[in-house]
């Protein structure tokens, strides 16, 4: 094999490195939020309008989510095959009616804080389903793509291809998937051994969102608490909402961003403290995305294959070059 | 360093220090990988993982995709130069030739004492062909894993067709690297391979193994011998003595 170059090895190992640095920083300047992009949806939920339907046995969002949606789980295996080694079961099939927590047949709950601002006594519903973050760990994780972060920007879990190994629920900030064994795929693979049943979360009704009719719990609600639209025009709406009413967002900067506004007239922290938080009954807390600090290593990865090539391509000139001016010597 | 005959030492040498670093490099990212790709499926708190000590982290997805995003890195960017390395230095030695699936068979053959050993060049024909194999899976592995990462990154709603299918087939080719890996080990305890764990470990395998089974390797690395009357020890010795300075590697193999 004859090579001929007309570089030397330190002018090729300089545009090499060139070259890497070009290509590496061109992976680099990918707009971060590509994701926020035009047919977004965002809902918006005005926690000065919702009076928790006190009124009512359960409040109107509860039972419209339950009507269409808690019947969709089908009868879990009886025996449910128990899980080795944990031997950890979760079926919720005999509390179907359970309505203050998450659970698989509950998928949306009305949390209550009673405050004392200033010597002033105020009460305050807050409406709790999924955030449908901008980006998503539980989708983006999920070891068998089961959770599907759509383009109109809900996050849904696919029940015939999800394991129920609730690395979503781990992995979400507010613990929101539930999940119900003896359910789904795992049976037909190694029930005991494999998986435990498929995770359940709001999906904001993406079959009616299809048929461009709006999710059963923003249709329900009789105070019009809550409502749904493009992306750009809830944050904005949210915005000037909470701007007149001197009030507070939440959900803007949490988890690096979701697709649920809440706005309330009194600030999170104080409603943070005074909810029942719990199993299934996340807080309201300030979020952070853990994965963020994973982003700059995954650039890394990506740009790994053009390193990789540039210092091949760089050692294996050096290797000829070093093989020439040995044999020049020879020759000498 | 290249490929040469200390005979003074009765070593062959058969790998040069790049050749040793991209393996073990490869070897220890993938290992890495390995193990934090187990704890991503998720697999740590279900199997109690956690509870062998030192280990209570591993049920943590985020500091198990730091490690597989860090060993990602290295693993990768150890195969492209692998690739561009030998791809530029026309290195062909692994690569298989024509024959090799029979020849694989009558060599695995030998190992159950059914016939004898043809003689070998540097690689064994099973080597040839596992090498492809191995290629293949990394090679779906990374881009698969780039495709993930793509979207990890940069676009969470990607199109789910591809995000299903390269998640489909990173499992799927998971298993086939484990496979690969204990097949490999298990290649190399074999007894008439166990010499060769000497080379991937300082570079050298010892002469007379080579001279017993890699006949048409040591051929290629011999100068051509000089008639018997112009050559005084040419009797003695068939193969003539060569080292650092006298013999520079005719080829330059993985």
């Amino acid at each position: 094999m004859e090579i001929k170059l007309n570089l030397n090895r330190r002018s090729f190992l300089k545009t090499a490195g060139a070259a890497a640095m070009i290509g590496t920083t061109g992976l680099l300047e990918i707009p971060k939020k590509a994701w926020a992009g035009e047919g977004r949806l965002a809902t918006l939920i005005d926690l000065t309008k919702c009076d928790g339907c006190t009124d009512r046995e359960m409040p109107a969002c509860v039972s419209a989510c339950k009507k269409i949606k808690a019947g969709r789980i089908p009868e879990p295996a009886d025996p449910i095959p128990i899980p080795f080694p944990t031997r950890k079961v979760e079926d919720w099939s005999k509390k179907k009616d359970v309505s203050n927590r998450f659970t698989p047949y509950n998928l949306i709950f009305v949390q209550k804080a009673d405050l004392d601002i200033s010597g002033q006594k105020k009460t305050v519903f807050i409406p709790r389903r999924c955030m449908h973050c901008d980006n998503p760990a539980c989708s983006t994780l999920c070891p068998f793509a089961a959770n599907d972060k759509f383009e109109n920007g809900a996050v849904v879990i696919d029940q015939d291809t999800c394991f129920g190994g609730a690395k979503c629920k781990t992995l979400c900030p507010w613990e929101i998937p539930q999940r119900q064994s003896g359910v789904g795929v795992y049976l037909k693979v190694l029930p005991t051994l494999m998986g435990n049943g498929v995770m359940y979360k709001c999906d904001l009704c993406s079959d009616l969102l299809k048929e461009n009719k709006t999710p059963a719990c923003i249709e329900a609600c009789p105070k019009k608490a809550m409502s749904i639209g493009p992306r750009n025009e809830i944050y904005a709406k949210a915005g000037e909402l909470a701007k007149s009413i001197g009030g507070y967002l939440y959900g803007k900067e949490e988890n690096d961003g979701t697709g649920t506004l809440y706005v309330s007239p009194a600030p999170f922290e104080f409603l943070d403290t005074a909810v029942q938080k719990g199993p299934g009954q996340p807080g309201l807390g300030r979020v952070k995305r853990r994965m963020a600090g994973t982003d700059a290593i995954g650039k890394a990865v990506l740009a790994a294959p053009a390193l990789g090539i540039v210092a091949g391509l760089a050692g294996a000139f050096a290797f000829i070059s070093k093989r020439k001016d040995k044999s020049g010597k020879k020759e000498e | 360093m290249s490929e040469r005959i200390i005979r003074e030492k009765n070593r062959v040498v058969r790998h040069g220090w790049v050749e040793l670093a991209g393996h073990w490099t490869i070897a220890l990212s993938g290992l890495a990988l390995l193990l934090s790709g187990l704890f991503e499926l998720p697999m740590a708190a279900r199997f109690k993982i956690t509870a062998i000590p030192g280990f209570g982290w591993s049920s943590d997805f985020i500091i198990a995709l730091y490690i597989h995003y860090i060993a990602s890195v290295v693993f990768i960017a150890a195969a492209f130069f692998h690739l561009a390395y030998h791809g530029l230095l026309n290195d062909r030695g692994l690569l298989p030739k024509k024959g090799d699936l029979k020849a694989s068979i009558d060599v695995i053959k030998t190992f159950f004492g059914m016939g004898e050993e043809p003689p070998f060049d540097k690689y064994l024909p099973e080597q040839r062909l596992a090498y492809l194999g191995t290629a293949v899976v990394i090679g779906v592995l990374v881009l698969t894993g780039l495709i993930k990462t793509y979207k990890n990154v940069y676009a969470p709603d990607l199109s789910h067709t591809m995000v299903f299918w390269a998640t489909t087939l990173h499992n799927l080719f998971f298993v086939l690297f484990i496979l690969v890996f204990v097949g490999h080990i298990g290649a190399i305890l074999l007894k008439p391979n166990r010499p060769m764990i000497r080379g991937i470990f300082t570079g050298a395998v010892r002469l007379d193994y080579a001279k017993h089974r890699h006949p048409l390797w040591l051929a290629v690395l011999e100068p051509p011998a000089l008639p018997p009357s112009k050559s005084p020890d040419a009797a003695e010795a068939p193969m003539a003595a060569h080292t650092a300075e006298s013999s520079p590697g005719k080829y330059h193999s993985p």
